[in-house]
């Protein structure tokens, strides 16, 4: 543990001062919620102009959409990854490789998900800028006409078996958010793999309470799913590690009779209470699962901020800025999209997680 | 064995500059390049965060005036005064491994003052303190150095 501290405090301290000063730049809660009142997309960009965001969204036009604007603040966001990878070392480089990978399951998530809909490649525009699969490679999986064919191009025997036993033609809503969830879970095993494996003492005792949360709380997410769809058999499309869900919770959330039941029992899990705990009355209010992403991204948030304040020299403080960086992107988008959907300000405010 | 006292004489004023000068690359090659990466972000703050980079050096200096001070009392020394040649040599080896010891602790907490000034930088006024007091170890050893070479 000492060995690692000593290499990180030698080698990585312009990487991580560097972070601390990109820290300083991300918009506080209240900047956050006064935004949501904004009545424009416009009003919002001249809000942004003085922050990190500033240089790529003064290159959008005023007639921008808010995907436009969301794959604009995504480039951003990429931006400031690229800029502290370039200045990382070692393994810490490794990390942020490893890290950008892990967006890799997102993007092919949505390209299998938009293939089986049947939507156009020009409709594909929100890929995300921090993966490392290009346009091209992408673009290549999406001409291969047979989805089962396109899922063994794109991913391992793992994720093969996980999505074999599905109807993958003409997905629903619910179906394709399901199909997401079990591609994007594959995406978080392999980072979870890797920092169990690779990484050691500090750095991994705080990377894992992030990762291995993100892994349950995916699995968590599969398994309501699979009872909205009805699904006799949701084992096999889990994924095989757990952090803190323990066999037992696992094994009453899949034997529980509908969604209610299955809020009800994790909400009186010991760690994941804390969570998810008056979810089931937030699902009968909004009779979606959208919920869910929000308060996931609030407990990384609140894991990051923890990180934040412990002994600076770790992989820790670099992956507790991404997700609070990625998380400010997303809000932004939230409130970007909120505001085009004309929603009320308290609406949009259900969407930020700060 | 050599038991000239110009030998251990000797040793002091080469522990007290060669460790003084140890230190005080500790104490650089640990805080600049936090204040570097610091100052990528926030600029303006570049100037102020130096002063860990000064203070490190200074320990250098402090390491060289005690083995100068040494040197111009090796000039006098003979072989029958062997209780000062062990008061050189315990000064140098005192300023030596303090120096050490602060620029250690100058690096650590100058690279922790770069990185917490460019996050709030109106910390800095607080956490330069414990700069100053890892600073101070370096000045304890170098009185008790001169008082003893002298």
């Amino acid at each position: 543990m000492l060995r690692d501290t000593v290499v990180h405090l030698l080698r990585d301290n312009f990487t991580e001062a560097k972070i601390r000063g990109k820290k300083r730049y991300l918009l506080e809660r209240q900047q956050l919620q006064s935004l949501t009142e904004f009545k424009s997309q416009a009003e919002v960009i001249g809000f942004l102009a003085d922050s990190p965001y500033g240089p790529e969204l003064s290159k959008l036009p005023d007639s921008a959409s808010p995907a436009e604007a969301e794959r604009t603040i995504g480039e951003s966001l990429a931006r400031t990854v690229e800029n502290i990878e370039a200045s990382a070392k070692g393994n810490v480089r490794q990390f942020i490789v490893e890290y950008r990978r892990r967006y890799d399951a997102p993007d092919l998530a949505r390209l299998l998900v938009f293939k089986l809909q049947g939507r156009l490649w020009e409709d594909y525009a929100t890929r995300s800028s921090l993966g490392t699969l290009s346009e091209k490679q992408l673009r290549k999986l999406y001409n291969i006409e047979n989805p089962r064919d396109l899922i063994e191009e794109m991913a391992d025997q793992t994720l093969e078996g996980r999505l074999e036993n599905m109807q993958l033609e003409s997905p629903s809503p619910d179906k394709a958010a399901f199909i997401r969830d079990i591609i994007v879970g594959w995406g978080d095993e392999r980072f979870y793999a890797y920092a169990s494996n690779e990484l050691t003492g500090r750095d991994r005792s705080s990377c894992i309470p992030i990762i291995g949360s993100a892994i349950d709380l995916g699995n968590i997410s599969i398994i309501l799913r699979g009872k909205l769809l009805g699904l006799a058999d949701i084992r096999s499309h889990l994924v095989p590690v757990y952090w803190k869900l323990d066999s037992k919770t696992l094994e009453s959330l899949l034997t529980a009779e509908d969604i209610q039941q299955a809020f009800d029992r994790i909400s009186a899990h010991r760690y994941y209470r804390r969570i998810l705990g008056g979810s089931r009355q937030k699902y009968e209010e909004t009779k979606s699962l959208a919920f869910m992403e929000v308060l996931a991204r609030e407990h990384f948030a609140r894991l990051s901020h923890e990180i934040f304040l412990g002994i600076p020299y770790n992989i820790g403080v670099i992956l507790a800025f991404f997700v609070l960086k990625e998380n400010e992107a997303r809000n932004l988008s939230a409130v970007l999209s909120g505001i085009d959907a004309g929603l009320a300000p308290e609406q949009i405010r259900t969407l930020l997680a700060t | 064995m050599v038991s000239e006292p110009i030998v251990y004489a000797s040793l002091g004023v080469g522990l007290s500059v060669f460790l003084s000068v140890i230190g005080a690359s500790i104490g650089i090659s640990i805080s600049a390049p936090a204040i570097a990466g610091a100052g990528t972000e926030r600029p303006e703050i570049v100037s102020k965060s130096l002063i860990a980079t000064i203070l490190a050096e200074a320990i250098a200096i402090y390491g060289l005036v005690v083995g100068l001070l040494s040197i111009f009392r090796l000039t006098s020394l003979t072989p029958a005064d062997t209780d000062i040649a062990f008061r050189i040599f315990s000064g140098g080896l005192i300023m030596g491994i303090a120096a050490v010891a602060a620029g250690i602790a100058i690096g650590t907490s100058g690279s922790a003052l770069a990185s917490a000034t460019a996050e709030k930088p109106e910390l800095f006024s607080r956490a330069v303190v414990p700069l100053i007091l890892a600073e101070a170890l370096a000045i304890y050893a170098f009185v008790a150095a001169l008082l003893l070479v002298i």
